[in-house]
C-alpha cells in the first residue's frame, strides 16, 4: 500500500483535511489596502518532526527548513500578486531593544489568542469582538523596517512514518485509534500603525497541504491566508 | 473525547492540572467583594481565580486579556503561614506570610512570591506609604522579566491588619499593557477597605 | 517502509552495530551534519534552543565573567575551542549542560559552588567531552531503540499535540482547536528539549574520565574533580529537605548530574595515579571573577529557602577569609528568614560580625536596627538606623527607617 494513498484514506475517514478558523477585527475588511502596502514577513517559525512507529518525535532539520522556505515563498507570492511589497525579517537578529520587546509581546499576545479566543475557557472581557493589540509601540517596528503590516507564521507538528501509518491501520482494525501526526499552523497579521492584531487564522494541514513541497506549501498557504484583509 | 474531557484538557494546559474546570466569570465595574475586603472596579474584569493552582483561599486573580498580558491579584486577609504562590510539583517551598513581618520584609514577601511565580530578575522600587482603609500600608513598584525576556512592570499595595495580609498586586508587560491599566489599578487600590 | 516487522528488525540490527564506544568527533571536519539525518535534526533543535537562550532573561550579560568562563573553556576544549559557545545563566542550581551543536550553559549555582579555576576547568572539560563524544546523539539513538523495542505509544506522542485521534462523537471542531492549542503552546515542547540534555550513568562516568584528562592536560590540579563532587555531596547532606539528604545519588534539581559515590571514587583513583604535578588552582583569580556577582547569586540561592544548604555554601565561600562582610551579612539573612528558635540571636551575631568588616553592605545596619528594636534595645536601634541612613542616603526605604526612628522617639523610651 502506498503511504500517500493510506494517508488520503485516513484523511477521508477522519475528516482531517486542512481546516481553518479565522478571527478578524471588525473593521479590518473595510480598511484593507487595495495595493502597495509594505508587509514585514517575519521568518516563519517551523518545527516539524517525524512521528515514528513507536511514537517518538524525531526532529527533522531538512523538513523544517523546506517548510520554512516553501511557506515563505508561497506567502510572498500571494502578497506580491496582490501588488504589495514583502520585506523579510529574521527575528533572531531582532531581539534586542524595543523591537525585541515587541516581538516577545507578540508571542504572548499570540499565545493568549490561542488560549482564550480559540481555546476554553473564554474570557468574558474578550467576548464579542476580536480586539487584541501590541500597543502603540508597534510603530517602532513599522519605522525600523519601513512596513505597514507584520505577518507572523508559526507551525508545529509531525508527519507519520510509513511504519507508523501501518501500525495505525493495524491498530484501527483492533478498534484502537492512534494519533497519526499532523501539522498545526497559525498566522497573525498586525497593523503596525495601530498595533492591532487585525486577523488571525489557526489551521490544521491536511495531507494535500504538505509544506515540505512547494505545491503543498502553496495549497496550505491558500487555506492559511483565507480572508486575509490585504 | 467528550466535551467535558477536552474542557479539562484545555484548563490543564493553562496553568496546572485541575480535576474539574468551573467557569470564568465576569467581575463587572462597581463593588467587588473579596471575602471581608471590598474594592471598587472602574471597569469590568474577568475573574480567573479558578485557574489558580492550588486554589488558595482568600486570593483572587482578575484579568482583562489573559494572565500573560495582565494579572491583578487581590488578597483578602492571608493568614500567618500561608503562601501567595503555590509551588509547582517538587519545587522548593514558596514564601510564607508571617503576621510579624517588618515593612521591609512585607515587601520582600511580595517580591519573593513574584519570583516564585516564575518571573526573573524581580526588583522593587519607589517604596512609598499608603493609607489603606484605616490602616497604614505601603505601595511600591516592581520590575521583572518573563523567562523569555519580556519586560514586566508591577505595582503592589500592602497592608497588614490583625496579623493578616491585604494585598493588591498588578503585573503586566511594560510594553503597553502596564500603562493601559495603571490608572484603573490606582483607583482599585485607593478603594480598598480591608475587612475585619 | 510499508511492512512493519522488517523495518523494526533492520533498525535493531543497525543499532547493535552503533554501540556506545568513545567515537570522537573530528575537530577538523566541517562540523555541521546533514540536515536529513537524525544528527542533523538534533543539531537544528539545539540551534533553536541556543537562539532562545540568547534572548532569555536569565542570560548573564556581564562580559568580564562570560569572557573569563569562555577563556577557561577554551583552554580545556583545546582543539575544539572554536566549536564551543558558552552561555552563563543566572539560575541558582548546580548545573551545566552541553548540546550536540556546541552550545553550553553554565549556571550561576554552579559558579557559586566551584571554589577555584581547576574545579571549573574539570566541569567544562566534562561538558566538552559530552560534545566531542556525541553523547547526545548516542542517548537519542538509545532512546529510539528502547521506544522501538517496547512500542511505547502514549507518553511522547502527547508532546506535539498529535492527538488527533478518531474519537466518536463529541465536539470535533472544538476538540481539534484545543489540540491545536496544545500543539502550538510551546510549553509542551520543553519536555522534548530537556530530554536532549539527559545522559546515561555510563556517559556521565565517561565524561568524568575524559574531562579529567582534558583539565590535567591543560595544566590543572588533578584532585579538583573529586574535590568538587565530594563538596556537592556534603552540601546535599546539609539540606533542609530529607529526600535530598538520604538520596544516594545527589541530583541537581534538573537531574542532569547525579553524583554517586562511585563517580567520586573513580576520580580519586585517577587523581592518585597522577604524580603530584601542577597545583595551579587559580583560586584568587576565580574568586575575583565571581566576586561582583556574589551578592545577587546568594540572594537567589536564599530564595530556594533551603537554609541548611545555603549556610553550608556560605561556610565554603568564607573558608579563606574573603568577603567577610558580605558573607556574614548573608548568614544574617538566612537566620532572619528562617525564623527558627534562637535565630534572632544568631542573626544579630552575624550582622554584628559583618559590621566589623570593610565590605559590609549598608543593609547590615538596617537589620541590626530592626533586631535591636525587637529586643527592646532602643539606644542600639537608634544608633544602627542612623548608621544605615548615613551609609545609604539614597535608599528607597529611607523614609521607612526615618519613620521608625520617629516612632521610637515618640514612644519616649531612653
Amino acid at each position: 500500500m502506498k503511504p500517500l494513498a493510506l494517508l488520503a484514506a485516513a484523511c477521508l475517514a477522519l475528516a482531517a483535511c486542512t481546516t481553518t478558523s479565522v478571527r478578524m477585527a471588525g473593521d479590518a475588511r473595510a480598511k484593507a489596502p487595495p495595493a502597495g502596502a509594505r508587509i514585514l514577513l517575519v521568518e516563519p517559525d517551523i518545527d516539524v518532526r517525524l512521528l515514528t512507529a513507536a511514537g517518538m518525535l524525531e526532529p527533522r532539520a531538512d523538513w523544517s527548513a523546506s517548510g520554512r522556505r516553501n511557506l515563505r515563498a508561497a506567502i510572498a507570492t500571494v502578497l506580491e500578486t496582490r501588488s504589495h511589497t514583502v520585506v523579510g525579517l529574521d527575528p533572531d537578529t531582532a531581539m534586542a531593544g524595543r523591537g525585541g520587546q515587541l516581538l516577545r509581546l507578540n508571542g504572548e499576545v499570540g499565545r493568549s489568542i490561542l488560549r482564550f479566543s480559540y481555546g476554553r475557557p473564554a474570557l468574558p472581557t474578550k467576548s464579542g469582538s476580536f480586539t487584541w493589540t501590541l500597543g502603540d509601540g508597534a510603530r517602532t517596528l513599522g519605522r525600523t523596517y519601513d512596513a505597514d503590516y507584520a505577518l507572523f507564521i508559526h507551525a508545529r507538528g509531525s508527519y507519520a512514518s510509513g511504519a507508523r501509518v501501518a501500525v495505525m491501520v493495524g491498530m484501527a482494525a483492533l478498534g484502537v485509534s492512534l494519533p497519526l501526526g499532523r501539522q498545526e499552523v497559525f498566522a497573525s497579521l498586525v497593523d503596525l500603525g495601530t498595533g492591532q492584531v487585525i486577523w488571525f487564522n489557526l489551521s490544521t494541514a491536511g495531507p494535500a497541504a504538505d509544506m515540505r513541497t512547494p505545491e503543498g506549501a502553496a495549497a496550505l498557504t491558500a487555506s492559511l491566508l483565507r480572508d486575509l484583509p490585504l | 473525547m467528550s466535551a467535558p474531557r477536552w474542557r479539562a484538557l484545555a484548563c490543564a494546559v493553562l496553568l496546572a492540572a485541575l480535576p474539574a474546570c468551573a467557569t470564568v466569570t465576569l467581575a463587572p465595574a462597581g463593588p467587588y467583594a473579596v471575602g471581608g475586603q471590598s474594592v471598587t472596579l472602574g471597569r469590568s474584569w474577568s475573574d480567573i481565580s479558578i485557574l489558580l493552582p492550588g486554589r488558595p483561599k482568600n486570593v483572587r486573580l482578575l484579568t482583562i486579556d489573559g494572565p500573560l498580558l495582565n494579572r491583578l491579584y487581590i488578597v483578602d486577609g492571608l493568614a500567618d503561614g500561608r503562601a501567595l504562590a503555590s509551588p509547582a510539583g517538587k519545587d522548593p517551598p514558596t514564601p510564607r506570610w508571617r503576621s510579624d513581618l517588618s515593612p521591609g520584609e512585607q515587601v520582600e514577601f511580595v517580591a519573593d512570591s513574584v519570583a516564585a511565580m516564575g518571573y526573573q530578575r524581580v526588583e522593587t522600587k519607589d517604596l512609598r506609604p499608603a493609607r489603606v482603609g484605616g490602616v497604614d500600608g505601603l505601595r511600591f513598584n516592581i520590575a521583572a522579566k518573563t523567562t523569555g525576556g519580556l519586560d514586566i512592570s508591577g505595582v503592589a499595595q500592602v497592608a497588614e491588619s490583625g496579623g493578616r495580609l491585604f494585598l493588591i498586586l498588578f503585573l503586566a508587560p511594560t510594553e503597553h499593557y502596564f500603562g493601559a491599566q495603571e490608572a484603573e489599578v490606582e483607583g482599585i487600590m485607593s478603594s480598598a477597605r480591608p475587612g475585619g | 517502509m510499508t511492512r512493519l516487522a522488517p523495518a523494526l528488525l533492520a533498525a535493531a540490527l543497525l543499532s547493535a552495530a552503533a554501540t556506545s564506544e568513545a567515537w570522537a568527533r573530528s575537530p577538523t571536519a566541517a562540523s555541521r551534519p546533514d540536515p536529513a539525518t537524525d544528527e542533523g535534526g538534533l543539531w537544528s533543535s539545539s540551534d533553536r534552543a541556543e537562539a532562545e537562550a540568547r534572548t532569555k532573561a536569565e542570560l548573564d550579560a556581564d562580559p568580564v565573567l562570560t569572557g573569563y568562563v569562555r577563556g577557561v573553556a577554551c583552554k580545556v576544549a583545546a582543539e575544539y575551542c572554536g566549536e564551543i559557545r558558552v552561555y552563563v545563566m543566572d539560575r541558582p542550581f548546580f548545573n551545566a549542560q552541553m548540546a550536540p551543536n556546541g552550545y553550553m550553559e553554565v549556571w550561576s549555582g554552579l559558579l557559586l559552588r566551584v571554589t577555584d579555576e581547576a574545579e571549573l576547568a574539570f566541569v567544562l572539560g566534562h561538558e566538552t567531552s559530552h560534545y566531542v563524544h556525541h553523547h547526545s546523539l548516542d542517548a537519542w539513538r538509545a532512546a529510539r531503540r528502547r521506544a522501538n523495542a517496547t512500542m511505547a505509544l502514549s507518553a511522547v506522542v502527547a508532546v506535539a499535540g498529535a492527538a488527533a485521534g478518531a474519537g466518536v462523537g463529541g465536539d470535533a471542531a472544538a476538540r481539534t482547536i484545543n489540540d491545536s492549542v496544545n500543539a502550538l503552546v510551546d510549553v509542551l515542547y520543553l519536555a522534548a528539549v530537556a530530554s536532549m540534555f539527559a545522559f546515561s550513568r555510563d556517559q556521565e562516568a565517561e565524561a568524568d574520565r575524559l574531562g579529567f584528562a582534558r583539565a590535567v592536560a591543560a595544566g590543572y590540579d588533578p584532585s579538583a574533580g573529586a574535590r568538587l563532587w565530594r563538596a556537592l555531596q556534603a552540601e546535599a547532606g546539609h539540606s533542609d529537605f530529607p529526600t535530598a539528604r538520604t538520596e544516594e545519588a545527589v541530583a541537581s534539581v534538573f537531574a542532569t548530574h547525579p553524583v554517586t559515590a562511585a563517580r567520586v571514587a573513580a576520580l580519586e583513583t585517577l587523581s592518585n595515579d597522577r604524580p603530584a604535578g601542577s597545583t595551579d588552582s587559580g583560586r584568587a583569580r576565580y574568586r575575583a571573577a565571581i566576586r561582583p556577582h556574589l551578592a545577587d547569586w546568594l540572594r537567589d540561592d536564599l530564595r530556594r529557602r533551603d537554609y541548611g544548604r545555603t549556610l553550608h555554601l556560605i561556610d565554603r565561600l568564607a573558608a579563606d577569609g574573603e568577603d567577610p562582610g558580605l558573607l556574614d551579612y548573608c548568614r544574617g539573612e538566612v537566620f532572619r528568614r528562617r525564623r527558627g528558635d534562637g535565630d534572632d540571636a544568631r542573626a544579630l551575631a552575624a550582622y554584628r560580625a559583618a559590621s566589623a568588616a570593610p565590605d559590609a553592605p549598608p543593609a547590615v545596619w538596617r537589620e541590626l536596627g530592626d533586631l535591636h528594636r525587637k529586643a527592646g534595645q532602643t539606644a542600639e536601634a537608634r544608633a544602627a538606623w542612623a548608621a544605615y541612613l548615613a551609609r545609604a542616603p539614597d535608599a528607597q526605604d529611607r523614609w521607612l527607617v526615618e519613620a521608625s526612628l520617629k516612632a521610637l522617639a515618640r514612644s519616649g523610651q531612653p
